[in-house]
């Protein structure tokens, strides 16, 4: 039982918006972490701070420390390119690249990190698709483009080029909200395998869907860490009125 | 905000109140009876027959809000403790109707196996007590009220104990009797008990601890 | 019903407007084409457009020299027009925001608009009084003219890509400079494509320039520092010609080879940005 992450003091700001305010949390490690709350309650922020993503905004400010590994992420000497190999991260609305093909969709975080060994990126896509529960549906045709595949395909496929680079996190912005309820379905039970060899954390709207996946779940309001438990005492029986009110339906 | 779950549990809540009212008139009705010594088997029956035809409402109507709507928190609670109750109330009916049948049964008549030194009427006035603050608990959603269910529990016990104490040095009762007041005594401590388990319910539903009302007396015998 | 049809006849009326309207803004542009085509094809011969003109006067030969120097100055103005255009495209898209890329914006969108005689006197100051009538300062104007409408073209081309693939890149570790040149260039590559082959199409018709730069010439290429031919030049010098039965069928024919390179550059991009399905 360690935690992987502990975010401490963290702040952040879009120009002059305190989106963030005086974030504590620990993330356990090889657990699914979900982060919950209504829409511009930050926990997008929350977790694109965690991966040095939000700063690339104009504008963009953080304060406090995000501890990897009991590493400050946000120390001068770290450079953020290094975290983001470290800590990977799939997008709301599936985004391959879309003049690639799956193989090379897959690949290239390994190509453009400078692996040319064709043997090794053979390998790698493999066991990558394999973890992201897509092997089977496209091995036959790895040079399709990867704009061919379905949406929930798209999405996994996603997973698996995130998977590539071997992060030890991975960060999911609302994963399945761009998709139908069987692929939803598909993509939950890659996300509760993937928290038993990694840390995962899934920012999501859908309450029911963090109550499903998640072993624990953060809750955010306007920029505040309101309750933080394992998710059965959140959703059995929650010790904040907020998060009780947010939970039930009563706001949001 | 209202929201759509809200009808449903308001539905559910009116189910139970109108159970809870019902319960309580049935277990008066054959407590009082069966000290006074009359015939009211027939509306026990119905009431009872009711009431059980009323759980099984409110079983349904819980899980169907379960289904359809995926209640978390405070309305998951509510629900399930709603269901436990429409059992518990149930039960009161069912105890009410098993008491209305001794005197038939046995073919004894109400003023013939009492004596005085048997606490009977103690234990009854306490029953009809704990019913009462057990509805009244239901439909305020008082955790005091429900401890003082587990107080008065366990007077209840005492008394009970008392009873088969009693009835145990008896050496001049017919064996008739000795069985009509073993099995009233007994339906009394079992309606006791399910008071209780109400009791234990609503404290789950209002603060989400699953506690325990009965056996907090120092001594039982 | 009375209403309907009276917005009925309205609605007629004005379709067959536009209709009319539309007629007539491709009078000109069909009539160019064909007058061309009539009066150009019967110039056009395997001679005519491998040949240099023969010594004053006389008939046969052709405009060999002329497209040749065409492709030259066209071809070297690429080399330095495209580079600068394109990199200066990708500043522009990447660093949005910075004073630097606003004031060369506005620059940039003010050099699209600038009439090509100024910029052939530019040239004409610039180059050819310092080495005399040249390829070198014809390809120097021509690519003045070039770069802006590449830097914007590039530009846009790149503010298309969608930031998720970049954000997706970027989320994989890859350094910001890579992210651009590999992953957003490759996205951007029809749009950027698309935008060098029109601006190539635009520089090879302008006469204005060249008119003060190569200065024109009779005979094939001759030499970096030396005037050469150009087609825009020697429609000009056709058509100004006192020798009008043998020169005039030469502009025309000069004009329909011109026009006929502009079409092919234009159908070629059509056919490569076309819309594929599945």
């Amino acid at each position: 039982m360690s935690y992987k992450i502990e975010i401490e003091d963290l702040n952040a700001w879009f120009v002059n918006n305190h989106v963030l305010r005086d974030i504590n949390m620990k993330i356990r490690q090889n657990a699914v972490t979900a982060i919950i709350g209504p829409s511009g309650c930050g926990k997008t922020t929350l977790i694109r701070c965690l991966n040095r993503m939000h700063e690339l905004v104009p504008g963009a400010r953080v304060s406090g420390r995000v501890l990897l590994d009991e590493e400050d992420v946000y120390s001068n000497g770290i450079d953020p390119v290094t975290v983001r190999r470290r800590i990977g991260m799939v997008f709301q609305k599936p985004n391959p690249f879309p003049m690639m093909s799956v193989y090379d969709n897959v690949a290239a975080g390994l190509k453009l990190n400078g692996m040319k060994d064709k043997h090794k990126l053979d390998e790698t896509v493999e066991k990558s698709l394999n973890l992201a529960h897509l092997w089977d549906e496209v091995k036959g045709e790895l040079n399709k483009s990867g704009a061919s595949l379905s949406g929930g395909q798209q999405q996994r496929l996603c997973i698996a080029r995130a998977l590539a680079i071997e992060p030890e996190v991975i960060l999911m912005d609302e994963p399945c909200s761009a998709l139908d309820p069987s692929a939803t379905a598909k993509i939950e039970k890659l996300i509760r395998d993937l928290g038993k060899d990694y840390t995962v954390v899934i920012v999501t709207h859908n309450m029911q869907q963090a109550a499903r996946v998640s072993d624990f779940t953060a809750f955010l309001y306007l920029g505040e860490l309101i309750e933080y438990a394992d998710t059965r005492s959140i959703f059995e029986n929650p010790q904040n009125k907020l998060t009780e009110n947010y939970i039930t339906g009563k706001f949001g | 905000m209202s929201r759509l779950i809200d009808i449903g549990l308001e539905q559910l809540s009116r189910l139970l109140f109108k159970m809870g009212d019902l319960a309580e008139k049935t277990v008066l009705l054959s407590l009082d009876s069966y000290m006074e010594g009359l015939e009211v088997q027939e509306s026990v029956r119905i009431w009872s027959e009711t009431l059980v035809a009323l759980s099984e409402q409110v079983e349904e109507k819980a899980i169907e809000l379960i289904a359809r709507f995926q209640p978390v928190a405070s309305d998951l609670r509510t629900i399930e403790s709603y269901a436990k109750i429409a059992y518990d109330l149930s039960r009161y009916g069912r105890y009410a109707w098993d008491i209305t049948f001794i005197h038939k049964r046995l073919n004894v008549s109400s003023g013939d196996c009492m004596f005085p030194s048997l606490p009977i009427r103690e234990l009854n006035e306490k029953v009809k007590n704990i019913v009462h603050i057990s509805i009244e608990a239901v439909k305020k959603n008082d955790v005091c009220l429900a401890k003082k269910i587990g107080e008065i529990e366990n007077e209840v016990d005492a008394v009970y104990y008392e009873c088969l104490d009693k009835l145990a040095e008896q050496d001049r009762i017919t064996t008739k009797c000795l069985v009509t007041n073993l099995l009233f005594v007994r339906h009394l401590e079992r309606i006791a008990d399910h008071a209780s388990y109400i009791g234990e319910s609503i404290t789950y539903l209002v603060t989400g601890e699953r506690v325990s009302l009965r056996g907090q007396m120092s001594n039982e015998s | 019903m009375n209403d309907y049809m009276v917005r009925k006849i309205k609605d007629r009326i004005m379709v067959s407007l536009a209709y009319l309207a539309l007629i007539v803004a491709l009078i000109p542009l069909v009539s160019i084409l064909t007058e061309t085509m009539l009066r150009g094809a019967p110039a056009i011969n395997l001679s005519f457009l491998t040949e240099r003109i023969p010594p004053l006067g006389q008939p046969g030969g052709g405009i060999g020299p002329a497209i040749q120097g065409t492709l030259i100055v066209v071809g070297i103005a690429s080399m330095i027009g495209v580079p600068i255009g394109l990199f200066s495209g990708i500043y522009l898209a990447e660093f949005r925001e910075t004073k630097l890329a606003s004031a060369a914006r506005f620059l940039t969108d003010v050099s699209t608009n600038m009439p090509s005689i100024v910029i052939g006197i530019f040239g004409w100051a610039l180059i050819v009084t310092a080495i005399g009538w040249s390829v070198i300062a014809g390809a120097f104007a021509l690519a003045i003219m070039m770069i802006p409408i590449v830097t914007r073209t590039t530009e846009e081309a790149i503010k298309l890509v969608p930031v998720t693939i970049r954000e997706a890149a970027l989320a994989l570790g890859v350094p910001r400079w890579k992210t651009t040149i590999t992953v957003v260039l490759s996205s951007a590559k029809k749009g950027i494509a698309t935008g060098i082959l029109l601006s190539i199409a635009r520089i090879a018709g302008e006469t204005a320039p060249l008119l003060l730069t190569i200065l024109g010439s009779r005979f094939w290429f001759g030499g970096f520092t030396e005037p050469t031919a150009g087609l825009p030049l020697a429609i000009f010098n056709f058509s100004q010609s006192p020798y009008s039965t043998i020169d005039w069928p030469r502009a025309w024919g000069a004009s329909m080879v011109l026009i006929f390179m502009i079409l092919g550059i234009n159908v070629v991009v059509r056919y490569f940005t076309r819309e594929k399905y599945g």
